[in-house]
């Protein structure tokens, strides 16, 4: 480790102990905090010192259900007393407090999106009972690696405090601050609520926020949140230039988009040059100021390329019809052996997928009960019973169960693999950008979500984890350079690295891969033919295990039998894209650009 | 209950407001939707609507809500009541209702009253969310997350402004029109094709870039989440004005004059926009109407057209779902076009 890195893990930190204290004062206003850091014994040392805040913690687990969340009918209760009784739910019960998100990168959007919104509106109504304050602050660990998908943006964006320990050792959680005394927090609290910063402030802390790029208003608000509570921290209610700082370098710091341009060297302009900018990781695309700097030269890529949409529709002409239908349709090639990958996906359908009508039958063997419907069945005999029984309880009987049903719908995602190498020549990626423009459509159609991986020079990249937002697709793939070596295994591996992270995720993975086939990078990015071929081999014999359908797309001049060879390893269905077309193809765009310099 | 932000304190977002407005002067032009960046204010908005309006005047006691000033739409109990003794009225604030994501059919259609069916053994209908939004506004958070089976029965009941329930026994048919309200981040989803035709407006919401405006908001809706009520009362006077015009835009719209020429320009403008249906021109006649009624104006002119047609026709292009150049660039010059015509 640098000398710089070990400093600026002692400031993370360093950091985390000051987010815990700001949480203790002011666990709400403050969002929260996203906690990068995997599982070990640094994570837990925090964690250990956030259960010794004072402050109730509520963990919520990943498969909570609605009705726990946000609360719902107490069954013990109800069958007890003969009545509907009621009963609060987590985030409820968690008011005043802190929710713990373990594993918060896999909570499933439908449970997030009722954290957030119970956030926002500071109350939840649940069934029939009266809505009951939910002011809480949310603490979610992020144990992602850096090529998962990450916590959605949806609660990043409301979480003030982004705190990142993946880079600390126990060395450095030796030094701790003790928490603050009830006492200290009562007087803390009451220089807090007479904090407020003054206008000059709130400009001064809106215009760092603007000039780092950051878009949404809850930062600034937080920013200026957390300055507060450093003032009231430091015993003063006056908010000096230390805590704008405070508040600015840890909730405006991490989410900064673009360096204030001092002396930016001027960018080329991407159109037609081979290199375009890449578009920054986290930046919210569409967004760029109209009226500003220098240093905005991405937009003339969101223009619509003229270029582009001929390539779309020559391509329209050289893929034939249907191509994901007889993706999905086709069975994969058998793999080795008995069903390796395919993990039991089928079984899910009473526990996952869209909520049927609850049917009548017996809970056990993975079906679970329904209680309303349980209930409502049993009610209308109560009286009947009560007779014959004598008592005052409801009296639930076997016949009345009912148990919950799911359609299992398979959501699929689409990953696609894409050569960007110098091999696949300038044009054919053009034509193979077109070739994942035309299938992303059709994919719009039938509503899968997309996932896109390039690969060129030494290794694979991300560059759209699985999204339903085709725009973002769209750009993505807008912003890819071209050029340098085939890392082809790295491609393969990364497309395998994604599937399996959908599959545990319930979804169904399926590649199409945009390539030549002729590798000349190895697994480990080292240039060499005979090693990256075998590398490639090597890959594609795990992508046939993960049992998954997979389509390859030939993208070399004439049908090229290493493809051939790799895609029959893979078990893909095998594809190449006609020439004649492409030659076609690059007369007209050469024509137009000829037309294009004249005018 | 939690405070929501006073309406007449949002900063901006002019376009959003407006909608907003028009929808309250005539609800009959069908919903908006908002789709825009994180943190940029929607839910705020629209969850703020009901600083808007005034109250309404229902059936007393009426589980739906039915107005007494139209036989035509009445639940059965009211429709009982029409035969027999006189109904009496009262005043009711004109609903908002939230529509949570997760919502399971039974919260939103109605279900068995379990207490009463359990308790006394009667089979009773406990009305669910539609019934609570009947003659009111139904808001849907995220409406881009929402599950497919309530986008299909959201989908039934605003077309046919009726709830119909057969399940557990239960036959009822309860009267459901309400204005469909959405917002969604169209970064995390798209919406279904059928979904967003029930949508009369549409708008886009950027996060301000002006530094000044951007201060306004941060100063607001810190001086908001210091003291709730405080600040409700600061700006309960705005809102009263605010509801007052409203209200005046609500008396108007029923003597404003549109005339022929106005309707071929409404006519000739969808036709160039290629918008499937007479929804379009329906709607965007309605939406101009509001507008007029709203500014004051008695007639109908085409600078109310200019403003309010990119919010009624921007989602109705058909458009490649990949293409990304803002449609209403394209009503803009359709405008444009049919204006200078």
């Amino acid at each position: 480790m640098t000398e710089a890195e070990a400093a600026s893990a002692t400031q993370a930190w360093q950091d985390a102990q000051l987010a815990l204290m700001a949480l203790q004062l002011e666990p709400q206003r403050l969002g929260g905090i996203w906690l990068r850091a995997g599982h070990g014994p640094v994570r837990e040392a925090w964690l250990a010192r956030l259960q010794g805040l004072g402050l109730p913690v509520r963990k919520i687990p990943n498969q909570v259900d609605d009705e726990r969340l946000l609360g719902g009918i107490d069954l013990a209760q109800t069958l007890q007393s003969g009545r509907l009784v009621h009963q609060s739910g987590l985030l409820a019960q968690s008011d005043g407090g802190l929710v713990l998100l373990p594993m918060a990168e896999r909570l499933a959007p439908q449970t997030l999106a009722h954290i957030t919104q119970a956030q926002d509106r500071t109350s939840v109504a649940s069934q029939g009972a009266q809505a009951s304050p939910t002011r809480f602050g949310v603490v979610a660990l992020d144990e992602s690696e850096d090529d998962q998908a990450s916590l959605p943006a949806r609660l990043t964006d409301r979480l003030g405090l982004w705190i990142d320990l993946r880079n600390n050792s126990l060395a450095d959680t030796r030094e701790t601050l003790e928490p603050l005394s009830a006492h200290e927090v009562a007087e803390a609290q009451a220089l807090l609520a007479r904090a407020e910063p003054t206008p000059e402030q709130v400009h001064a802390m809106c215009q760092t926020a603007h000039v780092l790029g950051i878009d949404s208003l809850r930062p600034p608000l937080m920013a200026l949140r957390l300055a507060a509570v450093q003032a009231a921290l430091e015993g003063r209610c006056e908010l000096e230039e230390s805590d704008l700082a405070v508040g600015a370098r840890l909730v405006l710091g991490p989410r900064a988009t673009r360096i204030p341009a001092t002396q930016q060297e001027a960018e080329p302009e991407p159109q037609d040059s081979t290199e375009p900018p890449e578009p920054p990781d986290d930046q919210e695309p569409d967004d760029e100021p109209p009226d500003d700097s220098p240093e905005d030269a991405q937009e003339p890529q969101d223009l619509p390329d003229p270029a582009a949409e001929v390539l779309l529709a020559a391509t329209l002409a050289s893929l034939p019809p249907h191509l994901l239908d007889r993706l999905l349709m086709g069975q994969p090639a058998k793999t080795s052996g008995s069903s390796v990958g395919s993990s039991g996906q089928a079984g899910k359908s009473k526990l996952r997928g869209r909520p049927l009508e609850p049917r009548p039958g017996k809970p056990g063997a993975g079906a679970r009960l329904h209680v309303l419907a349980t209930l409502r069945a049993a009610a209308l005999k109560q009286k009947l019973r009560a007779r014959s029984a004598g008592s005052g309880r409801v009296q639930i009987r076997a016949e009345d169960f009912f148990v919950r049903r799911f359609a299992q719908r398979t959501p699929s995602c689409l990953i696609f693999s894409l050569d960007a190498s110098g091999s696949a020549a300038q044009q054919r990626l053009a034509e193979a950008k077109g070739a994942v423009e035309l299938l992303l459509q059709d994919s719009y159609a039938r509503r899968d979500s997309v996932c896109v991986i390039a690969f060129r020079m030494a290794q694979a990249q991300v560059l759209l984890p699985p999204t339903r937002s085709l725009l973002r697709a769209k750009r993505a793939l807008a912003g890819l350079p071209g050029g340098g070596g085939t890392p082809l295994a790295s491609g393969l591996q990364a497309a395998v690295v994604q599937a399996k992270a959908l599959q545990r995720a319930g979804t169904t993975p399926m590649l199409v891969m945009l390539s030549d086939g002729r590798a000349n990078v190895s697994a480990n990015g080292v240039g060499g033919r005979a090693q990256a071929q075998l590398d490639a081999q090597a890959w594609a014999v795990q992508w046939r295990l993960c049992g998954c359908a997979s389509l390859w797309i030939d993208t070399s001049p004439q049908p090229e039998p290493r493809a051939q060879e790799l895609a029959q390893a893979m078990g893909a269905h095998y594809f190449p894209m006609p020439y004649v077309q492409a030659q076609r193809m690059a007369a007209v765009v050469q024509d137009l650009g000829n037309a294009m310099r004249r005018a | 209950m939690a405070q929501t932000f006073p309406f007449s304190a949002i900063v901006g977002q002019e376009e959003m407001i407006l909608a907003i407005q028009l929808l309250a002067v005539d609800p009959s032009i069908g919903g908006v939707l908002v789709l825009g960046d994180r943190g940029t204010g929607k839910s705020t908005a629209v969850r703020a609507l009901a600083d808007l309006l005034p109250p309404m005047k229902v059936i007393k006691d009426c589980l739906y809500g039915c107005d007494p000033a139209d036989g035509s739409v009445l639940c059965e109990a009211c429709q009982a009541l029409k035969s027999g003794a006189k109904r009496k009225v009262e005043s009711r604030a004109v609903p908002v209702v939230d529509l949570p994501l997760g919502a399971t059919e039974d919260r939103v259609v109605g279900a068995l009253n379990l207490e009463k069916a359990l308790s006394l053994g009667i089979k009773e209908f406990a009305p669910g969310l539609l019934a609570q939004a009947n003659r009111g506004f139904l808001y849907v958070d995220e409406v881009n997350l929402l599950e497919d089976h309530l986008v299909d029965l959201l989908i039934d009941v605003a077309a046919s402004g009726e709830n119909l329930v057969e399940r557990e026994g239960l036959s009822v048919r309860h009267p459901a029109r309400f204005v469909l309200v959405g917002s969604g981040n169209p970064e995390e989803g798209e919406l279904r094709p059928q979904l967003l035709d029930r949508f009369g407006l549409s708008v886009e919401v950027k996060t301000p870039q002006d530094l000044a405006l951007r201060v306004q908001v941060v100063r607001r809706r810190d001086a908001f989440e210091r003291n709730p009520s405080g600040f409700r009362a600061e700006w309960d006077k705005a809102n009263h004005k605010l509801r007052q015009r409203i209200v005046r835009g609500q008396k108007a719209i029923q003597n404003i004059d549109v005339g022929d020429a106005m309707l071929l320009l409404c006519a000739a403008l969808c036709h160039k926009l290629g918008t499937d249906g007479l929804r379009a021109e329906l709607t965007l006649l309605r939406a101009t109407r509001a507008y007029a009624a709203l500014q004051g104006d008695a007639v109908v002119g085409r600078e109310h057209l200019r403003i309010v047609a990119p919010l009624a026709l921007r989602h109705r292009l058909r458009r490649n779902p990949l293409d990304d150049t803002g449609s209403g660039v394209r009503v803009q010059r359709a405008l444009d076009e049919v204006l200078a015509a």
